[in-house]
């Protein structure tokens, strides 16, 4: 009776409330992808450090952010880094998004049917230099994959989905881009309880990865 | 025909006594390193534990293990403080109030803890031992990120096995300066400038992040820890003993005392007015 | 399967108050239950110059006495009857088997180190020792509270007191097992002098705190005889005989006192 094996597993893997508190989004626009990552790494009622980094590049133009239970995560990502970096290294090329994408949800599904499964939730951003393609990658720790325009976890998908839904165009420029993450951002600190800190923002493009400011200090005015 | 019924059949009290693995322990001249635990004879060794150790989910648990902690560490510009409680609780029962929680890895690097005493009095001191293997191999001292990543690995590979820790290493190495990090149970590891673990870290907190500055003196600096955890003795009853309060600069760590809180606090509130709401009168 | 408590298992039940009662069938679910309390109670305190370890000799299983005399207390090393050659104590609390198991496995230990080494193992050595054995088993505990005790390198009492999972810490004086809540409070105030302070030396928190010294033999003894008559008195799992291993230079003495018996 497969349904029932199904629900048994969505028992057991149940996701933490808190893990929910972290937030991740992601947009594609013409040439670029951005990737956004908040800040708060919290445990229990302890906001432990304000400026953490949620986020590995996987290789020059894969960036991954990733949320879920403290430990798994930043193992994960690393353990995944780590066997992208030897792939490139042993054949010389770097994987492009696609694969890399595959290869991360590979990961995650035999991790899945072991003794002790990662529970992490993705997204991996990336721009192809060959095809000149910008690429987002929505995984959850169920090892589910989904190529999309716009994506988020966390409650960041309750909220900004909709904004992105309205806003966004995939052939977008950055500046336009930036101004929607801009949008959900604020969306995100006018209504969320809990303060996360702000988001680490990050641009993939054919330069690379890089980082942008971005100053969340501003008050938002609430309605 | 003997012989060859001999030759198949089984010692009668092959099983008795201790086994190989146990005597093979007692004629070596040393503990083994390899990190072999006795689990117990059942499918799922976790839960067994769980339910005669962790008075969380069991109150009547029949192991108590010693819990309750307020311990902090901050950066600042001469180095890291580094301060804690004296109090091991089991349950409602004080076990001890002179619990050394500042553990000395080596004399550069410290460590610091809260959760299971005895997980983190046994993995810091594995990790001091890995420390000096990695001296000894790489002819320079361990950087902090590198042993605070030995001890995060190795916690992680036990995840879910039940082991209680949250520790913080601090040390002055010469590529990184003063270094800080954060591990726990979970595998959390981060680095950073200001931590404070524990059943009282939020008292802790309250104090610590009101006067905290990278450019504290170092007297300052010592006083501040010292107050954040004597805030947290008063609030939190697991917390309590004496304060224990550490200096690690560059060429190595120093020992500021270990001194009683009752006499600190007397202090602090009579010649600063401090704790008001401690009267001697009913009310 | 469906868990025999959930409201599903066990028809509705209508109120917060009235737990789901149980179902009819009576399903009784098997575990692995391999610990039990024995009872009764240790206690160390050293001096200058010697390290006593005393417990009771009662050993119980529920409110049933299985034995008037069961020690608690032993000498570790010793390789020949008469426990000459041996020079640390150690006590054990809680579950007498896995008490008798790492008494046995410290024993070993500490004569095998003799004859590797050709000298005794130190009390600090061996307090280390005991601790990583007690941490092997840390997925599967020794159900036990233990005290070790001897005399450390410059002839000073030693004495170390254990968790089931092995963190330790030397200490002046510690009573563990059953009674340890009503010993350990009089140990603080009768030997480190906690809550006593030097008369006439101030007003309210002035008062100036009298500073422990160690205790002469004499005096230790006495105090370790009050302990257990008062313990004896208060909780029903001690009683029946004082046994008490005082290690001094001299070797090891033991004195057997009998406690009441009812």
């Amino acid at each position: 009776m497969p349904r029932i094996l199904l629900n048994l597993i969505v028992h057991h893997l149940h996701l933490s409330s808190a893990s929910k508190m972290e937030n991740l989004l992601g947009l594609t626009g013409k040439d670029f992808t951005i990737v956004a990552a908040s800040k708060a790494a919290m445990r229990g009622a302890t906001i432990l450090k304000a400026s953490d980094d949620k986020t590995r590049s996987l290789n020059k133009n894969t960036l991954m952010a990733f949320s879920g239970e403290a430990g798994d995560t930043v193992h994960f990502a690393e353990f995944v880094q780590a066997n992208i970096q030897l792939y490139s290294m042993r054949n010389d090329t770097e994987l492009g998004p696609p694969a890399v994408a595959s290869f991360v949800r590979g990961e995650l599904a035999r991790s899945l049917r072991s003794k002790k499964p990662y529970t992490v939730n993705l997204l991996l951003g990336g721009y192809d230099p060959i095809t000149k393609k910008p690429h987002l990658f929505w995984l959850d720790y169920l090892a589910s994959v989904a190529p999309l325009p716009y994506a988020a976890h966390g409650y960041a998908q309750y909220y900004c989905l909709s904004i992105l839904d309205k806003h966004h165009h995939p052939d977008i420029e950055l500046e336009q881009g930036l101004k929607i993450l801009r949008m959900c951002t604020d969306e995100l600190q006018r209504r969320l309880p809990i303060d996360f800190k702000g988001m680490l923002v990050k641009v993939i493009d054919k330069d690379g990865v890089r980082e942008i400011d971005w100053d969340s200090s501003k008050a938002v005015k609430s309605a | 025909m003997n012989s060859l019924v001999a030759q198949y059949s089984r010692p009668a009290f092959r099983n008795e006594g201790f086994s190989e693995r146990e005597q093979d322990e007692f004629s070596q001249i040393t503990p083994p390193l390899s990190l072999r635990f006795a689990m117990p004879p059942i499918a799922n060794p976790s839960s067994f534990l769980r339910a005669v150790t962790d008075d969380h989910s069991n109150p009547n648990c029949p192991i108590k293990l010693a819990h309750g902690t307020t311990t902090l560490a901050f950066r600042f510009q001469g180095g890291i403080i580094v301060a804690t409680d004296s109090r091991a609780s089991a349950g409602d029962w004080i076990a001890s109030q002179t619990v050394k929680k500042v553990i000395e890895i080596n004399n550069c690097l410290l460590g610091t803890m809260a959760g299971g005493a005895a997980d983190c009095q046994y993995w810091l001191a594995y990790l001091g031992m890995q420390c000096r293997l990695h001296e000894l191999r790489h002819k320079r001292r361990i950087s902090v990120a590198a042993a605070s990543k030995i001890l995060s690995n190795l916690v992680y590979s036990y995840k879910g096995m039940g082991l209680s820790m949250g520790t913080m290493c601090a040390g002055v190495t010469p590529q990184e300066g003063p270094a800080l990090y954060y591990i726990d149970s979970d595998g959390t590891r981060l680095a950073g400038n200001l931590f404070c673990v524990g059943s009282g870290q939020t008292f802790a907190y309250g104090v610590l992040d009101a006067e905290y500055h990278y450019d504290l003196s170092e007297e300052d600096a010592l006083e501040l820890g010292r107050r954040s955890i004597l805030a947290a003795t008063h609030r939190d009853a697991f917390s309590g003993g004496f304060i224990n309060l550490y200096h690690v600069k560059e060429d190595g760590w120093v020992k500021h005392g270990f001194n009683d809180t009752n006499p600190i606090f007397w202090k602090t509130k009579l010649e600063k007015g401090e704790f008001s709401n401690v009267t001697s009168e009913l009310v | 399967m469906l868990n025999a408590n959930s409201p599903l298992a066990s028809g509705p039940s209508y109120s917060f108050a009235t737990p789901p009662n149980q179902t009819s069938t009576n399903i009784k679910q098997h575990s692995f239950n391999p610990y039990t309390d024995n009872g009764g109670s240790t206690l160390g305190i050293t001096g200058d110059d010697f390290a006593i370890l005393a417990g009771d000799t009662r050993s119980t299983s529920g409110y049933n006495i299985n034995t008037r005399y069961a020690p608690k207390v032993f000498k570790i090393g010793e390789d020949d009857g008469t426990g000459e050659s041996a020079h640390i104590v150690l006590s054990v609390v809680g579950f007498a088997a896995d008490g008798n198991a790492l008494k046995e496995r410290l024993n070993a230990i500490v004569k095998m180190y003799r004859y590797q080494h050709g000298k005794p193992m130190s009390v600090k050595a061996c307090a280390q020792r005991l601790s990583t054995i007690l941490y092997g088993k840390r997925f599967f505990p020794y159900y036990v509270h233990a005290i070790l005790g001897g005399l450390d390198e410059e002839g000073k009492g030693a004495l170390y007191s254990y968790d089931p999972v092995g963190s330790y810490e030397r200490e002046q004086c510690r009573a563990a097992g059953a009674a340890a809540s009503l010993i350990m409070p009089f140990l603080d105030n009768q030997v480190n002098f906690k809550n006593q302070y030097i008369p006439g030396s101030g007003e309210g928190h002035a008062l100036e705190a009298r500073k422990a010294t160690p205790l002469p033999r004499a005096e230790v003894e006495q105090l370790v005889r009050d302990a257990f008559t008062s313990a004896v008195e208060r909780h029903i799992e001690v009683g029946d005989g004082l046994q008490m291993l005082v290690v001094t230079k001299n070797g090891i003495e033991e004195i057997y006192d009998p406690l009441k018996k009812d």
